[in-house]
């Protein structure tokens, strides 16, 4: 796995965004940024919406993925290019999912929207007519999919990465600063885990930093100890899918599992050990 | 806003901004440019030491709003043209902390 296996750039996608066999999703954390203007012939998929259980706290499942893919004009062998805003944060989770269902061809756009709109290129507001297709998922892929149970028995053992603020990572915040703080679980983190705030992991204009840099961020910095398995948690998944796809996809990290649980389940369950306080 | 989700306000920030901070610490405000909103672009919230902490995009009325924690921090702003400022501000609970940036 190399950058260019998982990574598009911008005049990529201005030259290839319209071929057939390549479709652009944009998935945004403002769900309705996709409204206000988007990347020619992108469709949508709404995180919230498509990509959540409405009644029980979890995914769709294999059947509710192929229908919304199906749906959206998207077969098994397209080229899937996600984008959006916030340093690709939500289309780090989509790709993430992606994989969790078996679509091995997705990539992301370096810098997503953002750097995009810094460069002052073109959003439309036509929204693209596909045909429908029939999509066929897979079962999900549970090595990149991590519940409670592991995470309780990866303390001590594993490598734990708390890619929240340290204002959170130290419990002094429980949601990151951008929302609103009330919440029922307790704060803190998850003994033994190594604090490295996701966004560390992109450029000021969203694209990702280098190999070498991501290295040293994890590793020599944060502790990270590339020879052991890894669990990225945030709070509900999603910070942690863009820390996943720097291990997994970028770093080529072999065992890399994202806990979509995450703090707003492990910080609510009874008789789990918590710290706070920074990270040493 | 709840558990469900990470996700900002749809539409970005609301244009009417908050006058009661209630236990939160809001740091709020708008960007403009020769008495006009800035309504593409993003407000990024840096910590003492400089590192990003938040961001988001601005609303159509170039309005951006954070609940921070108590404390100083730098409001930093791009926007298309290599346009950037930056602000210090300071935060605290039940206070809401205004900021007109023009740019």
């Amino acid at each position: 796995m190399s950058r260019s296996d998982v990574l598009v750039d911008a005049d990529w996608v201005e030259a290839h965004g319209g071929d057939p066999g390549v479709v652009l999703v944009e998935v945004d954390e403002d769900t309705s940024a996709y409204d206000k203007g988007h990347i020619r012939n992108a469709v949508k998929i709404d995180w919230k919406k498509d990509l959540q259980d409405p009644v029980r706290r979890d995914f769709v499942d294999r059947a509710g993925f192929e229908a919304l893919l199906s749906e959206r004009g998207i077969s098994n062998d397209d080229t899937v290019v996600l984008y959006g805003g916030n340093n690709n944060w939500f289309a780090a989770y989509a790709y993430w999912y992606f994989r969790l269902y078996g679509h091995h061809n997705v990539k992301l756009l370096d810098g997503g929207r953002k750097k995009w709109e810094l460069e002052s290129r073109e959003l439309v507001t036509d929204v693209p007519q596909r045909a429908k297709t029939s999509y066929h998922a897979q079962d999900q892929d549970q090595a990149i999919r991590a519940f409670r149970d592991e995470v309780v028995a990866a303390i001590g053992r594993d490598n734990l990465v708390d890619v929240r603020s340290p204002d959170e990572f130290a419990g002094r915040l429980l949601a990151p600063a951008h929302l609103p703080q009330e919440q029922a679980q307790r704060g803190g983190h998850i003994p033994t885990a190594k604090n490295v705030p996701w966004s560390k992991a992109a450029e000021e204009d969203g694209t990702f930093k280098s190999d070498d840099a991501l290295r040293k961020l994890y590793g020599d910095e944060a502790g990270v100890d590339f020879g052991k398995d890894t669990i990225a948690y945030c709070r509900i998944g999603e910070r942690s899918a863009h820390t996943w796809f720097v291990l997994h996809e970028l770093l080529g990290q072999a065992n890399v599992k994202n806990y979509d649980g995450s703090w707003t389940e492990y910080g609510s369950l009874v008789g789990v050990p918590i710290e706070v306080g920074d990270a040493k | 806003m709840s558990t469900d989700g990470c996700a900002a306000p749809a539409g970005g920030v609301p244009v009417t901004a908050v006058k009661d901070a209630g236990t939160q610490a809001v740091v709020q405000g708008r960007v403009t440019q020769n008495g006009t909103a800035v309504p593409v672009g993003y407000a990024r919230l840096l910590n003492t030491s400089g590192e990003f902490v938040a961001e988001v995009p601005l609303g159509e009325d170039g309005g951006f709003r954070f609940y921070a924690a108590p404390g100083s921090w730098t409001l930093r702003v791009l926007a298309p043209g290599n346009v950037r400022a930056e602000r210090t501000v300071s935060a605290d609970f039940g206070q809401v902390t205004d900021l007109e940036v023009a740019v």
